[in-house]
């Protein structure tokens, strides 16, 4: 089957079983000048096998802080989070992350860095070869595998980041605004690859954007955050059958909805907010 | 309107201006008599006679070989004790203070008191030789290990890199650039405290004796020869490092 | 995202953490600590007096030095040598800095001289120096003088080329005079380029008249260790190598904490 580029034997073909994702009340402080500030504050939240999960919101609403806790960089939380019914406690080859900066080594080429990623997996050695060249594939890549980052534009860079977080076949990947660093056209052509590499793979995604168009694009369901301090203010069903089609007037008539959301707060302040320039004043 | 400036030959022709004048005016000082110095000429003259009786040869290899003992074992100490100075904080604490201390004093203010210790002679000019270029090698290189970036840590923390790996994979290659930067001053350094302690030490060979001797002997041809080839040795060691540092680096944008 | 790695692993930053009223402690811990091993060491017997002489033997000859006056009068003669050719050899690079950054042509004709002297060691010079000008005064103020020169050029060079093009055209958009761009821009831009290479220049000039003091001199501090040597007495040359490392730090300490207060308005 071409949809995935190396089944393993050990694994059923329906690797869609895994990856369910849990968050239980989940809260996070940090501390600022001393004092204690809430940025995440009673999560619940179950992501389903294979399901891609969106989460929009203002910035700072700790979106990145969940995704920073999910994949174990940050341990420091109350609440549970919880992948296949096991405790998260720390980092993973379970659990894979693409950040907004592509944070490929810059002193390693394309193929060094995707293949680092296996470093710590039991995948034999004479496979591995094989193994990044088809993810290398996977995200149309081939004929840069012996590019170093900086000679690569800011989308292949990303889609080489999507390589390496693919390559150890986690169970879950988490996606910190992956597209957020790209300019406009880039972002378009990047996401319809996300969106045939997440069909391919099925593996369990959880992306956070501030771009309500693209999070209903690629999301089976998109989480809308509110901020001061983080909470889920609403989750949206996307019903729509992948690949999608932009043109949608569902995915249309849903990012009004949710535009209108997020923005509904601000308009009350946003009197207040007005800047007055003294010297425009009537007088 | 300075358009003809940036043609190539005019530039050259401009940058000889100068020289040329030095030349005259040693000349006409010369034929004056107003000090008793060999012509120009005379400082090509010298340089055969050097070549010919081997001189400077031999000099020259004395110098060498004096930097190069010394660079041997103070760049490999001063990459480690500084790496490792960068990775664990302990070492630092420990032996941080005790080399921030040392490193105070001029390198070759040590001449005199390693001079009492070691007497005046090759252990004596490889200990400020080593130093000199132990100081910068083992500062850059710890500097180079603290900047590398959190974010690319935090990869290494994602695909379950063991202490190890952390360091080979992300430490030592981030580190490197700096590395290479404390090498290279090293080098000069390390030339610097060659030639300043042939000088004052007094050694058999080498090219800070045969400047001291052309002194005495009062011939500014002799001393002119001997600092063109130290200016030149240095020049060159200086470019052969920076083509192996390029070639280490061609990861980066621009070196 | 600029955190370093540094937080992750043990930290590693320039100790700033411990400060009491602006001074800080680590940079005096340092010298402590070293003191202590360095007494225990000779208490323990180690080495001989002959070989070590312990903290208190040094500071004793420190006193006695400083009682009878010798100490100030080589400290003296030092920095009076150092000041007066870094005031000379600094002027000078950074008249010439200016010279070769603001015309092309004295550029073309002076800079590959410059680059290529700029490629021997100031040490090199020392020899020649004393056949032209013997072992006095001059001598040692020249040398001081060509050492600080090299580095102040190159500065200064640098930091008027480093001018951003864009920055001239701000200036331009909003109609700034020649005077108002050298005061409003030009001058505060190259400031900091400027600090650095003093900094620099100041700390390469001490080192180089300690070795020329060591070479020829009948004074200063790298006389008073030569002479120590010479005579054996290890406490003198001890000493000397204590107060010369002092002089040195405090150098570039105050060189730094000038630069750091001019330049507040860079990024820190």
């Amino acid at each position: 089957m071409s949809a995935h580029p190396h089944a393993r034997e050990d694994k059923p073909p329906q690797s869609v079983q895994h990856g369910a994702l849990s968050v239980r009340d989940l809260d996070k402080s940090f501390q600022i000048g001393g004092r204690p500030h809430k940025v995440l504050d009673g999560i619940n939240l179950d992501v389903r096998p294979g399901e891609f999960v969106s989460i929009v919101g203002a910035s700072g609403c700790g979106k990145s802080t969940l995704l920073r806790l999910i994949v174990g960089l940050d341990t420091d939380y109350s609440g549970e989070l919880r992948l296949d019914g096991e405790r998260i406690a720390t980092t993973s080859l379970d659990r894979g992350i693409i950040f907004q900066d592509h944070r490929l080594f810059p002193w390693m080429t394309l193929e060094q860095n995707v293949e680092l990623a296996l470093l710590n997996t039991d995948t034999p050695k004479d496979r591995r070869a094989k193994i990044v060249a088809d993810h290398i594939a996977l995200v149309n890549l081939t004929g840069f595998e012996k590019a170093y980052p900086h000679q690569l534009s800011g989308g292949m860079a990303q889609r080489a980041a999507i390589a390496r977080a693919l390559v150890t076949e986690p169970r879950l990947l988490l996606l910190d605004e992956p597209l957020g660093a790209l300019d406009a056209l880039t972002r378009v052509h990047v996401q319809n690859e996300l969106q045939r590499i997440w069909m391919a793979q099925r593996s369990t995604m959880v992306m956070v954007t501030h771009d309500v168009e693209e999070a209903l694009y690629l999301g089976d369901r998109v989480i809308v955050m509110s901020p001061n301090p983080g909470r889920i203010r609403r989750i949206v069903d996307v019903d729509l059958p992948h690949p999608r089609d932009r043109r949608s007037p569902l995915l249309h008539r849903l990012k009004d909805e949710i535009l209108a959301e997020l923005t509904s707060g601000a308009d009350a302040d946003a009197a207040d907010n007005l800047v007055h320039l003294p010297s425009r004043e009537p007088r | 309107m300075t358009g003809w400036l940036t043609r190539f030959p005019v530039r050259v022709a401009i940058g000889l201006v100068a020289p040329a004048l030095l030349i005259v005016l040693w000349q006409w000082q010369t034929s004056e008599h107003i000090v008793t110095f060999a012509p120009p000429a005379a400082v090509g003259t010298a340089l055969l006679d050097l070549i010919r009786s081997g001189d400077l040869a031999r000099d020259t290899l004395a110098t060498l070989k004096r930097a190069f003992t010394g660079l041997a074992i103070g760049v490999p100490l001063g990459v480690a004790v500084g790496i490792a100075m960068g990775i664990w904080k302990p070492i630092d604490r420990l032996v941080g203070p005790l080399l921030h201390a040392l490193r105070q004093v001029p390198m070759i203010g040590w001449l005199p008191l390693m001079g009492l210790w070691f007497g005046m002679g090759a252990t004596t000019e490889l200990a400020v030789v080593g130093m000199s270029s132990f100081f910068p090698s083992m500062l850059n290189s710890h500097a180079g290990v603290a900047q590398v970036e959190k974010r690319y840590i935090e990869v290494g923390g994602i695909f379950r890199f063991s202490v190890a790996q952390r360091i080979r994979y992300i430490l030592l290659p981030g580190a490197m650039p700096l590395v290479l930067t404390g090498i290279t001053q090293a080098l000069a350094f390390a030339w610097i405290a060659t030639i300043g302690t042939e000088l004052l030490t007094g050694a058999n060979a080498g090219l800070g004796v045969a400047m001291q001797l052309a002194q005495v002997q009062q011939r500014l041809d002799i001393m002119l020869v001997i600092i063109g080839v130290t200016a030149a040795l240095g020049f060159t060691i200086n470019q052969l490092f920076r083509q192996l540092r390029q070639s280490l680096l061609r990861w980066q944008p621009s070196v | 995202m600029t955190s370093r790695a540094a937080d992750l692993l043990p930290p590693v930053r320039p100790r700033r953490a411990f400060q009491l009223s602006g001074l800080p402690v680590g940079a005096l811990l340092a010298p402590l600590l070293l003191l202590g091993l360095w007494q225990l060491l000779c208490l323990s017997g180690v080495f001989p007096p002959q070989v070590l002489v312990p903290p208190s033997g040094v500071a004793r000859t420190l006193e006695e030095m400083a009682l009878s006056g010798e100490l100030q009068r080589h400290l003296g003669d030092s920095m009076r040598r150092l000041l007066l050719g870094f005031a000379i050899g600094a002027a000078a690079g950074m008249a010439f800095g200016v010279t070769i950054a603001l015309s092309r042509l004295a550029e073309a004709a002076l800079s590959p001289l410059f680059l290529t002297l700029w490629q021997v060691p100031v040490i090199a010079f020392v020899p020649m120096m004393v056949m032209f000008l013997g072992i006095d005064e001059p001598f040692k103020l020249a040398v001081v003088a060509i050492a600080a020169f090299f580095p102040m050029a190159l500065a200064t060079f640098d930091g008027i080329r480093g001018v951003p093009k864009s920055w001239f055209e701000v200036a331009k958009v909003y109609r700034l005079s020649l005077f108002q761009l050298i005061r409003r821009i030009l001058l505060p831009a190259t400031v900091p380029a400027v600090l650095t290479g003093l900094r620099v220049s100041l700390t390469r000039a001490w080192v180089v008249l300690v070795a020329a003091e060591l070479l020829a001199a009948d004074s200063g501090l790298g006389q008073m260790m030569e002479m120590g040597r010479q005579l054996f007495q290890i406490d003198v040359v001890l000493a000397g190598v204590i107060v010369t490392g002092l002089v040195g730090f405090l150098l570039d300490r105050g060189a730094r904490w000038v630069e750091s207060h001019a330049t507040r308005w860079r990024a820190a």
